[in-house]
């Protein structure tokens, strides 16, 4: 028999109690899980949303917590252009539709000029990329065109008006293959911002990290409001993304302290209907150490039970939180590898944290006095 | 044949031992000394409460006395490795079984094991050679709650015997048994004494026990009163 053997058997002595409370540890993780799962999905996606595409500064307003309240002169391209070391230019003006019909409450549109520098990393899956001189034509992202069943030829309706679609894309970033691409022009006029637009993103040449900082200062000394952003840095500073790693990390320490008090009450309960046969086992010559670790090891056992049922309920949340409008096309449903890795780290931690005080209790325990306990 | 050669040495001595729980309130044990030579059985006897069991724990290594001193072998066990010593010199029977219920009846054999040098295989083989030993090898796969009280104490018996032990402290090991069993169980521990050279302490409240060892020591109040 191994060591291991006895510690199976003692954590199924009483089923049901193991069970529940690596079921309380299951919901915790995988509310972590499924939290920090998307969060970081959105960090992937709107870093891809600059990196993919070769982007090095983006320009915008100064002083606004995104993007998309941000307005700039649409002229103010130019001006950009004239910078030493800048490559290439392109306008962009993003903004959020809904498609009530499909029950989407929010996708990301585009205002992109024909042949721009944003269009790489785009991948048209079927149609063509709209023209130059093109109007009321959209693209959409392969995740809004499954979501609205809509393909190329059909007429989608955006903020009232039809537009017709000219393709369905793929992207490298969720945001846009969840949302769609119209020629700047048209989003201008859709949204009565004619001549403006939310920021420019520039490529630098030549692009390594102090030439790139060099061009930011000169472009934010020289021209007043505002502000350029480094791509690496622009996602560290997004606020709406901020907002969801501080509640992904909140989630994550609620569970831990929750978790790890259940660990410690199933533990701890073991221990005092126990103390009689730890009595015994000290009787037999066990040493403390050894006590302990047969504590320990239930411990992590539950630990262990709870982060692979964590692990399959945080899927199924996934595919639950996609049932939402709201969620459709801006939700990847994957849970990537280095977040199931921190599920297996958090039953860990929960396991540890929950088991030690019990298993230094248990190993305390005078043996004659917990003989007498029987 | 005796595998330890019986001589008048003790193997197991308590000088002068006072026992205090911490309370305050019960003077279990007021100065007693003992000794068991090698392969000698000795009975303690005497009402509940005068300090058998205490006396057995005391020798045994499970708890401190608040005065004297414990030798096994002349080494005071104040100056040893008192869970090594349980480990390997003590095997301890105890009136009401105590195996782990979720293990089989060889596998609580294994479980005093678990702190020798013994590879899970060697543990395996020698349970299984004890579990026969007791007569036992057809039940040596049930759960404790499927044997008999007679069986649980000869399968409590041979887990005391694990770890082939010098000294057997038996407290109470025929209280909870009928007479037939009583005298099963008795005839098993006279057989390993003698094949095994063991010495044996046993605290009994039965005179059929008693008059079975070699020598019979009486309490009462924390006092050794006879000797005989």
């Amino acid at each position: 028999m191994h060591f291991s053997t006895l510690i199976f058997r003692n954590l199924f002595r009483r089923r049901a109690r193991t069970l529940l409370t690596a079921a309380g540890l299951a919901v915790a993780i995988a509310a972590v899980l499924d939290l920090v799962g998307v969060a970081w999905n959105f960090q992937r996606a709107f870093t891809s949303l600059y990196q993919g595409k070769g982007i090095d500064l983006i320009v915008a307003r100064a002083g606004v917590a995104n993007q998309l309240s941000s307005t700039l002169d649409q002229k103010l391209g130019e001006r950009l252009r004239g910078f030493q070391g800048v490559a290439d230019v392109a306008a962009s003006m993003v903004d959020v539709v809904g498609f009530e019909e499909a029950h989407i409450a929010g996708a990301l549109i585009n205002g992109w000029e024909s042949g721009s520098l944003l269009f790489r990393g785009t991948h048209v899956l079927e149609g063509r990329m709209f023209g130059p001189d093109e109007d009321k034509v959209a693209m959409l992202g392969r995740v809004l065109a499954l979501n609205l069943g809509k393909t190329v030829g059909d007429t989608v309706g955006v903020a009232g008006e039809p537009f017709q679609v000219v393709a369905v894309h793929e992207s490298d970033s969720l945001f846009e293959s969840g949302g769609l691409i119209i020629p700047l022009k048209s989003l201008q006029h859709l949204m009565g911002r004619e001549g403006q637009v939310t920021g420019f993103v520039i490529q630098a040449e030549p692009s390594d990290p102090k030439s790139v900082s060099d061009l930011q200062r000169r472009i934010e000394s020289e021209i007043p409001g505002v502000a350029a952003t480094q791509a690496r840095d622009q996602v560290a500073r997004d606020m709406q993304l901020r907002l969801a790693m501080v509640m992904a990390w909140s989630t994550t320490a609620l569970a831990i302290l929750l978790g790890s008090v259940g660990v410690l009450n199933t533990m701890l309960m073991t221990v005092f209907e126990r103390t009689g046969e730890i009595g015994v086992l000290r009787a037999l010559g066990w040493k403390r150490r050894r006590v302990m670790s047969m504590i320990l090891g239930e411990s992590l056992c539950l630990g262990v039970l709870g982060a692979l049922i964590g692990m399959v309920l945080a899927f199924v949340g996934m595919r639950c939180i996609l049932l939402m409008p709201t969620a459709r096309g801006f939700i990847d449903p994957n849970i990537p590898g280095p977040v199931l890795g921190l599920g297996l780290l958090l039953g860990f931690v929960l396991s540890v944290l929950g088991g030690v005080y019990p298993a230094i209790r248990a190993a305390a325990l005078d043996p004659s006095e917990a003989l007498r306990h029987e | 044949m005796n595998e330890r050669e019986q001589t008048s040495e003790p193997i197991l001595r308590g000088e002068g031992l006072r026992k205090v729980y911490p309370d305050g309130a019960v003077d279990a044990l007021r100065g007693v000394s003992i000794a068991a030579a090698v392969g000698e059985s000795v009975a303690v006897v005497g009402p509940s409460g005068c300090g058998k069991t205490t006396l057995l724990h005391l020798l045994g290594g499970l708890d401190e006395p608040t005065a004297g001193e414990v030798f096994h072998k002349g080494q005071p066990l104040s100056r040893i490795d008192r869970d090594r010593y349980r480990a390997r010199e003590i095997g301890f029977v105890f009136q009401s079984f105590h195996l782990l219920p979720t293990l089989s009846a060889v596998e609580n054999v294994q479980v005093p094991m678990f702190e020798t040098d013994w590879s899970p295989r060697e543990r395996a083989k020698r349970a299984e050679a004890l579990v026969e030993q007791v007569g036992m090898a057809h039940r040596r796969n049930h759960p404790p709650a499927r044997l008999s009280v007679g069986e649980r104490q000869r399968i409590a018996i041979a887990r005391a015997l694990a770890n082939e032990p010098s000294i057997l402290l038996a407290d109470e090991p025929t209280g909870n048994l009928d007479s037939h069993t009583q005298d099963d169980i008795l005839r098993l521990l006279g057989d390993f004494r003698r094949n095994k050279g063991l010495t044996l302490i046993i605290v009994t409240h039965s005179s059929e026990v008693a008059a079975a060892a070699d020598r019979i020591v009486r309490m009462r109040d924390g006092l050794v009163v006879v000797e005989a």
